[in-house]
């Protein structure tokens, strides 16, 4: 092929191409920069972990929790805290909540999960206060728009409740009486894989309530380079960050939500892939449909942050793995759950692409 | 358990194809060997044993056991069937109980279920644990299928006839059916090859050799094979010289009746007229041995001797100079007579008066056919007592011909020591005298078509001084020289001497090469020529042939030539499936198919242009997705349309472009339409473009031929 043709191909296919990506509005670009806002800001703090940043903020984006499986020092405070830092609120003095001022929302919240923690700590207590003669609950550090649970199966299953229903439900109940937590409340919680000893595994239905689990890899050799080299630069510059606003953030997911399309093929596809991955022998225990339901909104984060209004087979192939691999209990002896997974998407993946021609 | 339950699961369809193919081979091998019951139970030992060997190899015992643990193990199971099926058949009690032939079928159902399972079982057992053992099992494979067509090298007719008759009844040249034997035999042990490694193309694979078979056929039919050269050479004693040499050869040394082509079949005898020979045989003479030529017996080159003998064909009738007496004893035959290979004389039913030339009904079947008048004894021994030898008007030199013996006073004296024994009211009765010489070599002579006379310059003198062991030739001669040394005028008849049995009941009566003959024979004055044949009473050698019955009858309905012959054509044709439909329907549906998909593959290419903005996304789509499948890139299962463009942009880089677009319609909204006519045509051109461009030439002209890669793109 000569450098000539080359060239005339794509002239030509330049002047017939009127808009890279079709058919998108307005709104859905103003949700998009408000992701990729968020997403440069946490690049900026955590280096090499492109994937999983852009994994937490789909979770983010699509109102669920990301569970991290990885080594101490691997960057998970630091991605959250970026994280956290980065989405501010608009109106800080803003009071929303039972009416006390000195509780307002923080951005971050870190959880140090130990074996002696109750779960008044996560979520706060009632404290009598002398002047009113009354008492008044004082808020735990859940009411945060981002919380860090480090190292979340260390804690006694009564604390590790407590957190299942303030993230199933966006409250927290003390004494009979129930607080709302934000509407933006996102969770990071972490596990170390390898250091069991003295621990409460998460029970299934706990880890039911994550979207994601996200198991990280070391980051590559460059990155890490990049991480000592820039490392006091970041320490530095904390104040000159780019932030997103918590309003921002909500509206994002809603332009989001009206604007990318699900279309029944995939919604087929989905339904397809747990009937399979049920009837598969090597499973002992299925996905249940909850995790149908909560993996729609991610996928349309996932085609948005592609600059596409319409949810596509790249999508669930990114996050199918990554919502269904702690869901779904493997047959003893069954260690391969990569296999077991691409065997179930293979058929209605493909049934999927077929059905665009017809 | 997943993966023990999926293994059979997943090796299921190449074992059982694999067995089927051994199965097969074994059918074909003992198609001809045994009955139908034998042949079932070749191919369900074979099964069984598969069975055993590739599904349960997991489970079963077998696989600790050691290897030669099992051959041997498989050897005796096959002693063990064979002993089994010996007592079976052998067992007077059963027979009695049930049907004897019942009894033989299921004699033959074990024996062949042990011979078949344990030789599986065996090789089976190789082909899996030894490298080389896959190499004996497709050599037995091939061994089973090359031994079926060499039956039917150079198209003859020729054991197994089932094959031969079933394509020549229904009116198909056999060849097809041999090719498309072939061609099942080259599938098979292709497929049991390709068995042995990756099996996942195996239907790739398959479908291409099944196409060129496929195609081999169809020219043949076309074009047609040379036609082969039909072979005389059947090992017959001197008859079959297609040319007339005059120089003879030897007959003692030429092998009469090789046992290798003894039921070659050698011409086929239709009565005209009923006729049961007395003496159990149809004689046909051809020729004689009658004037000495200083060392043995040949052929007379005198005009006044022999003239009952007809040398040579016409194309009209032609009679002989002299005729049999005694025609009161004697009844008028018809015979027609059909020579499958070439012969120098006529031969006729005893005693022959007259030849006439017949239509040939089919002459790719047969040399020569001819009617011959008879005139057939049936007298009985009795009336020959008490004859004179010899014909009144012989001159003196005839009648020293028929009397010159080898110069040796053996002949003599043992002759007159066994007249000495006779009767006095016998004493010098010629037939007595020639029964009681002919009573000797009865009792004494041994039958072998091997023996040590072959070189000897009297072969008859050294047989009946010697050990007596020969063929009907030593003791043809011996007893002339006999006879001659008596006094009785003698000769040695040549031709052929088919038993009565053989003709069973029916008009028609087939000549075997097996059936090859020479006898003595007297001439009684008021009689003629008289065959005095010598039967001895032991024999080396099983000469008997099976009745050939349907051959028997197929060839002479032929040869008849008559309704009756196209009638049994049209019932086969009607009872049976049409072969000659069914091939061209086959024709048909491979034409038609081909037409079909150039005209679907056209159409896809032709439509986007015409259709209107609401389908482009998609019929523009599946033409470049055509136009990519056809150099041979095409979207693998389970992959999504993105990958798949991804691979693809290497080759065309706007692909990823038109997915995108494509996509964006059909999972997104199809309302909203970004792209006008115009632009899914500019797009759809660009593609095209970028593939002509960047493919490889080879692969853009198979992809204008190939009229099914449009299957390919989905």
């Amino acid at each position: 092929m000569s450098p000539d043709s080359i060239n005339e191909v794509s002239e030509l296919s330049q002047d017939i191409d009127p808009q890279d990506t079709p058919n998108s509005s307005n709104e859905l670009d103003s949700a998009v920069t408000v992701l990729n806002k968020l997403m440069s800001a946490v690049k900026q703090q955590v280096l090499g972990r492109d994937d999983v940043i852009e994994l937490t903020i789909i979770a983010l984006i699509a109102d669920g929790h990301v569970l991290l499986e990885d080594f101490p020092g691997s960057g998970k405070t630091t991605l959250a805290k970026a994280l956290g830092e980065a989405i501010v609120d608009s109106d800080p003095t803003a009071v929303r909540h039972t009416g006390v001022a000195d509780d307002f929302i923080m951005p971050f919240r870190r959880i140090q999960f130990t074996p002696d923690l109750l779960p008044s700590d996560v979520t706060g207590v009632p404290v009598f206060d002398s002047n009113s003669n009354a008492f008044h609950f004082r808020h735990g550090p859940l009411f945060a728009h981002v919380v860090l649970a480090d190292e979340i199966n260390r804690t006694s299953p009564k604390v590790q409740s407590a957190m299942l229903e303030a993230m199933g439900e966006k409250q927290v109940t003390v004494d009979n009486t129930t607080y709302p937590l934000d509407e933006l409340f996102f969770v990071i919680a972490t596990q170390n894989p390898l250091d069991l000893v003295g621990t409460y595994p998460l029970p299934t239905p706990q880890l039911d309530r994550f979207l994601f689990k996200i198991t990280m890899d070391h980051i590559d050799r460059q990155s890490e380079l990049d991480v000592l080299d820039t490392y006091k630069q970041r320490r530095d510059q904390q104040q000159q960050k780019t932030t997103v606003s918590r309003d921002e953030v909500l509206s994002a997911r809603r332009q989001i939500d009206a604007g990318v399309v699900i279309s029944p093929a995939v919604k087929t596809a989905l339904v397809d892939i747990s009937r399979n991955l049920r009837d598969d022998d090597r499973v002992l225990q299925g996905n249940s449909t909850r995790s149908m339901v909560l993996m729609l909104p991610a996928l349309q984060v996932s085609a948005a942050l592609r600059g596409r209004n319409y949810v596509s087979a790249e999508d669930i192939e990114l996050l199918l793995p990554r919502v269904l691999g702690h869901r779904i209990e493997l047959a003893p002896g069954v260690v391969a759950l990569d296999k077991v997974l691409a065997d179930a998407m293979r058929g209605p993946m493909e049934q999927l692409a077929r059905g665009t021609l017809s | 358990m997943t993966s023990a339950s999926a293994k059979p699961a997943q090796h299921f369809l190449p074992t059982s194809l694999r067995a089927a193919i051994i199965a097969s081979s074994y059918w074909v091998v003992s198609l001809s060997l045994t009955v139908v019951s034998g042949s079932i139970g070749a191919a369900l030992g074979c099964l069984l044993a598969c069975y055993l060997i590739d599904t349960g190899i997991d489970r079963s015992p077998l696989n600790k056991l050691r290897t030669a643990t099992i051959i041997l193990a498989s050897l005796g199971l096959c002693l063990l069937g064979l002993t089994l099926a010996s007592l079976l058949t052998n067992t007077s009690l059963l027979a009695d109980l049930g049907s004897p032939i019942l009894i033989f079928n299921s004699g033959e159902f074990v024996k062949w279920f042990a011979l078949a399972g344990a030789l599986t079982l065996a090789l089976r057992t190789l082909a899996q644990r030894t490298s080389y053992g896959a190499v004996i099992e497709i050599l037995f494979v091939a061994t089973a299928f090359v031994i079926t067509l060499s039956a039917h090298r150079n198209g003859m007719i020729h054991r197994p006839f089932f094959i031969g008759d079933f394509a020549l009844t229904r009116g198909i040249d056999p060849s097809s059916i041999l090719l498309a034997f072939g061609c099942a035999a080259v599938l098979s042990l292709a497929a049991l090859l390709m068995l042995e490694n990756n099996h996942r193309r195996l239907p790739y694979h398959f479908t291409i050799l099944g196409l060129l078979c496929f195609s081999l056929l169809f020219y043949v039919r076309m074009f047609g094979l040379p036609t082969p050269q039909l072979t005389d050479d059947l090992g017959l004693t001197g008859q079959e010289q297609a040319g007339n040499s005059s120089q003879r050869d030897n007959p003692f040394r030429d092998s009469p009746n090789d046992a290798e082509d003894k039921e070659a079949p050698v011409a086929v005898v239709v009565f005209r007229d009923d006729y049961e020979p007395l003496n159990g045989s149809y004689y046909f003479r051809e020729s004689a041995y009658s004037q000495f030529n200083g060392t043995m017996l040949d052929y007379t080159t005198r005009d006044d001797m022999d003239q009952d003998l007809i040398d040579h064909f016409t194309n009209a009738r032609i009679e002989t100079a002299q005729l049999p007496k005694a025609e009161d004893q004697r009844v008028p035959v018809r015979t027609t007579i059909g020579m499958l290979i070439s012969h120098r004389t006529p031969f006729g039913l005893e005693s022959p008066i007259a030849y006439e030339n017949r239509p040939n009904p089919n002459n790719l079947r047969f040399k020569r056919t001819y009617d011959t008048y008879s005139l057939s004894p049936q007298y009985d021994f009795n009336y020959l007592l008490g004859r004179e030898v010899g014909r009144e008007d012989w001159s003196q030199e005839v009648w020293d011909e028929y009397l010159t013996i080898p110069d040796d006073p053996r002949y003599t004296e043992l002759a007159q020591s066994l007249i000495g024994d006779l009767k006095p009211e016998y004493a010098e009765d010629p037939f007595a005298k020639a029964w009681s010489v002919k009573t000797y070599l009865d009792e004494n002579g041994i039958y072998s078509l091997k023996n040590e006379h072959a070189y000897e310059t009297d072969p008859a003198g050294s047989f009946l001084f010697g050990d007596l062991t020969g063929y009907c030739m030593h003791f043809s001669f011996a007893a002339t020289y006999m006879f001659r040394s008596l006094g009785i005028p003698a000769r040695v008849g040549v031709g052929y001497s088919v038993p009565a049995s053989n003709k069973a009941g029916g008009s028609s009566l087939l000549i075997q090469a097996v059936h090859g003959h020479a006898w003595p024979e007297i001439y009684f004055r008021d009689i003629g020529w008289v065959i005095v044949d010598p039967a001895p009473q032991q024999t080396l050698v099983d000469m008997s042939t099976d009745p050939q019955n349907s051959l028997q009858q197929l060839l002479g309905d032929m040869l008849r030539n008559d309704a009756s012959f196209d009638d049994f054509l049209q019932s086969q044709q009607d009872s049976l499936i049409d072969f000659q439909l069914i091939l061209n329907g086959l024709y048909l549906i491979l034409l038609t198919t081909l037409l079909t998909a150039y005209c679907v593959k056209y159409y896809r290419l032709w439509i986007p242009a015409h259709a209107d903005l609401k389908n482009q996304y998609r019929l523009s789509y599946r033409s470049v997705l055509d136009q990519l499948s056809a150099v041979g890139l095409h979207r693998n299962f389970g992959e999504s349309r993105e990958q798949f463009a991804a691979r693809a942009s290497k080759l065309a880089p706007s692909i990823e472009k038109m997915t995108h677009q494509h996509l964006a319609l059909a999972l997104g909204s199809t309302e909203k339409t970004a792209y006008s006519q115009q632009q899914w045509m500019e797009l759809r051109k660009a593609i095209l473009r970028e593939i002509q461009l960047n493919a490889e030439t080879r692969k853009k002209i198979l992809a204008g031929l190939n009229p099914f890669s449009w299957l390919l793109s989905k």
